[in-house]
């Protein structure tokens, strides 16, 4: 947690719908200066716990604390300096992308210069575009503008990347890393694995309301225990068995003249040094990583979501 | 952890400028909407004022129908028109796609922005009234009220008991659809037991009385008799503050905001 004292602490938080348990004693810890990120398949509690956060849900029980404040008794210090940016939260159709700035901006005590803003997410030609005629990706920027435009301490962002195409979803990327550079905490939900593998410092996965793991994304690939598969054609004939014999490697097949080898660990750099020391020259090495993907299939028994999807 | 230094400010009076203009901005591009305020009462006037004779009615004082009701009855129907259909399909609108939503995560309240809407709408509904006033006096000579400041009050109140239902009507309604569907419902409900579509004399008694203590009877009998100087009568006053009232406090707590 490299010494600093968290900016949010999330304590055994519970909440319930009717009898439908959302979310179930979740606890974490988001330290200063992080992007922490939220997975979990739909309906998992992940929303739920950040509109927690935020102060527009009551939880049943657990504690929370934002920089030290409650995020209801506390509504209106908290507002000032988290900004948010929501799945489903929109502007009147015929709001100007510039008019919404400046207004969101009145808002708040200290901020961002709105032409500022718009000029760092690509808006200032679109300043005079009613909210209704934007792309969805202008749309998705000029949404995460206005959770900076108050100059927030902390960010939280969900489903940022939701229905962008891949080249919009690689700039907002972006955008997020210099957000977190400018020293803003951010709280990302997100059901992207590769986004969360990408951006995230820590990951934490929710699943059926519960906390399922907590770690970085490759600590939780590493914890996974994924296995690894590395694929080669060899120039000659080489001992198969001794390759087979390496602490590394759980096995090893042939696919279409291919040779196939799984295992954990630097599986890659321990089939190499192996066919070096056979003096088997390998081309065509190939390495098929483990993803978050994995992580995420080996923690919660679920495939992620498939892009486009979203609760 | 200790508590951070974090102001507590809400936002000041420039955000309540700026919300204010950025309503009155959006009203005005929803050109359509605009007929009913600005276009509807002037048409009324146009209609009405070429087909009087100006003849002095005894029952309303010695002035023409022309200006005892028929400027009553226009000025009660756009602030009812606007307060009542108008602005509850907006506030529907707000939350059925958000708006509210988004703001309640910003140091401003949603509130602010259902506050900011009345403020809007309520220029509308001066401006229509204006503009037919201005048509009716030029073109028809239709006379200024013989109580003018009961008439500006009983205005207000008219608008007061007409937003209140507006604002229940927007706190009831699940979608914009239906905000303008119970909207015209409950307008027209007010218009023709009130007597908008003729005198009241033809509904049976009960509903006759109804009519005129329902805020659009109410309230332009009321505006009639400050026309021609008998001054409102305590019931009709009581009738638009009880329904401001009722209407104000129902709606606050039935108001969703998401």
């Amino acid at each position: 947690m490299s010494g600093t004292s968290p900016v949010i602490e999330v304590d055994e938080l519970c909440k319930s719908y009717g009898g439908t348990v959302a979310v179930d004693e979740v606890s974490f810890a988001v330290a200063r200066g992080e992007i922490f990120g939220m997975i979990g398949p739909n309906g998992a509690g992940k929303t739920t716990t950040v509109e927690c956060v935020e102060g527009i849900r009551k939880p049943d029980a657990g504690r929370i604390s934002v920089l030290g404040l409650h995020p209801l008794r506390d509504r209106a210090r908290l507002r000032q300096v988290l900004g948010v940016q929501l799945q489903h939260g929109m502007l009147p159709d015929r709001l100007r992308v510039g008019e919404a700035l400046t207004l969101y901006r009145s808002f708040y005590r200290d901020g961002v210069e709105p032409e500022r803003l718009l000029a760092e997410l690509g808006l200032t030609a679109s300043r005079n575009t009613a909210f209704a005629d934007l792309s969805g990706g202008q749309a998705q920027r000029l949404s995460i503008a206005l959770a900076l435009v108050g100059k927030p301490r902390i960010a939280v962002l969900d489903e940022l990347t939701t229905g962008l195409d891949p080249q919009a979803r690689r700039d907002t990327w972006e955008l997020v890393e210099q957000v977190r550079e400018s020293g803003v905490t951010v709280l990302l939900i997100t059901h992207f694995m590769e986004e969360a593998e990408r951006l995230c410092d820590r990951v934490a996965i929710i699943d059926r309301g519960r906390l399922a793991a907590l770690d970085t994304p490759d600590g939780l690939i590493a914890r996974a225990g994924v296995q690894q598969r590395v694929r080669f054609r060899a120039t000659g004939p080489f001992d198969r068995a001794r390759l087979a014999g390496l602490a590394e490697v759980s096995g090893v097949t042939t696919q279409r003249g291919e040779a196939v080898v799984t295992g954990t660990g630097d599986l890659a750099h321990a089939v190499n040094a192996e066919l070096v020391r056979q003096g088997v020259v390998a081309t065509e090495i190939r390495l098929d990583r483990a993803t978050l993907d994995d992580a995420f299939l080996a923690v919660t028994g679920r495939r992620p979501a498939p892009d486009g999807e979203r609760e | 952890m200790t508590a951070e230094a974090v102001p507590t400010l809400r936002p000041g009076p420039r955000a309540w400028v700026l919300l204010i203009l950025t309503e009155g901005k959006l009203v005005a591009r929803d050109t359509a909407g605009l007929v009913i305020p600005l276009g509807l009462p002037m048409l009324i006037m146009v209609m009405n004022g070429l087909g009087s004779d100006r003849a002095p009615v005894p029952e309303f004082g010695g002035l023409p129908p022309l200006d005892a009701y028929v400027v009553p009855l226009t000025i009660a129907m756009v602030v009812a028109l606007v307060g009542v259909v108008n602005m509850p399909s907006f506030l529907a609108a707000y939350r059925k796609t958000g708006v509210l939503r988004r703001l309640s995560v910003t140091p401003a309240h949603p509130a602010m922005v259902l506050v900011a809407q009345v403020v809007v709408s309520f220029v509308q509904s001066v401006s229509g009234v204006i503009l037919a006033l201005v048509v009716a006096r030029l073109a028809f000579d239709v006379t200024a009220p013989r109580s003018a400041l009961a008439a500006v009050g009983v205005f207000l109140l008219i608008a007061a008991a007409m937003y209140s239902v507006g604002m229940l009507v927007a706190a009831i309604s699940p979608t914009v659809n239906s905000s303008v569907a119970i909207g015209l419902v409950v307008f027209f409900a007010f218009f023709a037991l009130g007597g908008g579509f003729g005198g009241r004399e033809n509904l049976p008694d009960w509903l006759a009385t109804a009519g005129a203590y329902l805020p659009f009877g109410a309230g332009m009998d009321a505006l009639g008799a400050c026309w021609t100087g008998t001054g409102p009568h305590g019931g009709q006053i009581v009738a638009l503050t009880v329904t401001a009232v009722l209407a104000g406090v129902a709606s606050a707590r039935l108001f969703r905001w998401s």
